[in-house]
């Protein structure tokens, strides 16, 4: 799916409209937001077992999001990102599609 | 196999709580504590928000609301439940789910809240620490 582009800026100069072309095609990220709610074993536990993270990877993130607020735990094209989010949700993670 | 011991009290409160999910789960629209258990997708655009809404709600709540039945059904025979790990992990989804309504009851919306002695408290935890032990067991036949 091309992303919607209409908020960028109608004077493109050359360079940028190389990054604008690379980024347009896949970057989109699956954010896990912190909730006071959850428990960090079972955030590491959903990113080991959906993403296949290692426990190292699963609770580096896990702090992550513990710690800054917010993680991205996934990047790739927007269709890819929608599924991780909705099965986030399945999950009970607070998580959303966020353009890279 | 993972082994749990409920109370008769126990199971009659999980009993009562998985049916209160439910009929959460099947209400439409905006009850404040559908928003943790159905977040907005795109924070900064609401049109892809309702679309990606629209695509994935009535999927989620099926999905929810059968394992909330799968629960129910393990404990119809009372309080001597015997899951294999599988079946196990279907529980983690729904105990979360219950977690975060009765956060959203309780007020607790950051860090540092502290969740009250009372009743509702005290469930709020119980259901903290049956995810726990199931995660460990979980983990534990890896």
């Amino acid at each position: 799916m091309v992303p919607d582009v209409a908020g960028s800026s109608p004077v493109i100069h050359p360079n940028e409209e190389l990054e604008t072309v690379s980024v347009s095609d896949a970057l989109w990220t699956t954010v896990v937001w912190n909730d006071p709610v959850n428990l960090m074993s079972y955030v590491t536990h959903v990113f080991r077992t959906y993403f296949g993270y290692s426990r190292e990877e699963a609770e580096r993130l896990m702090l992550q999001v513990h710690h800054e607020g917010r993680a991205v735990v996934a990047t790739g094209p927007r269709e890819e990102m929608e599924r991780h989010t909705e099965a986030m949700h399945e999950y009970g993670l607070w998580a959303s599609v966020v353009r890279a | 196999m993972i082994v749990l011991e409920f109370t008769t009290a126990e199971v009659e409160l999980l009993r009562t709580l998985l049916t209160q999910y439910d009929e959460i789960l099947q209400q439409p629209g905006d009850d404040p504590a559908l928003e943790r258990l159905f977040p907005v997708a795109y924070r900064d655009d609401p049109d892809a928000a309702a679309e990606f809404a629209r695509y994935t709600r009535s999927g989620l709540v099926e999905h929810k609301s059968s394992a909330a039945g799968s629960i129910a059904a393990a404990i119809a025979g009372g309080g001597s439940v015997q899951l294999d790990p599988q079946a196990a992990e279907r529980w983690l989804p729904v105990l979360t789910d219950l977690r975060l309504i009765i956060a959203h009851r309780l007020g607790i919306v950051r860090d540092e809240d502290e969740v009250p002695r009372d009743p509702l408290g005290d469930v709020y935890h119980w259901l903290a620490e049956l995810q726990t032990y199931l995660i460990d067991a979980i983990e534990a036949l890896e």
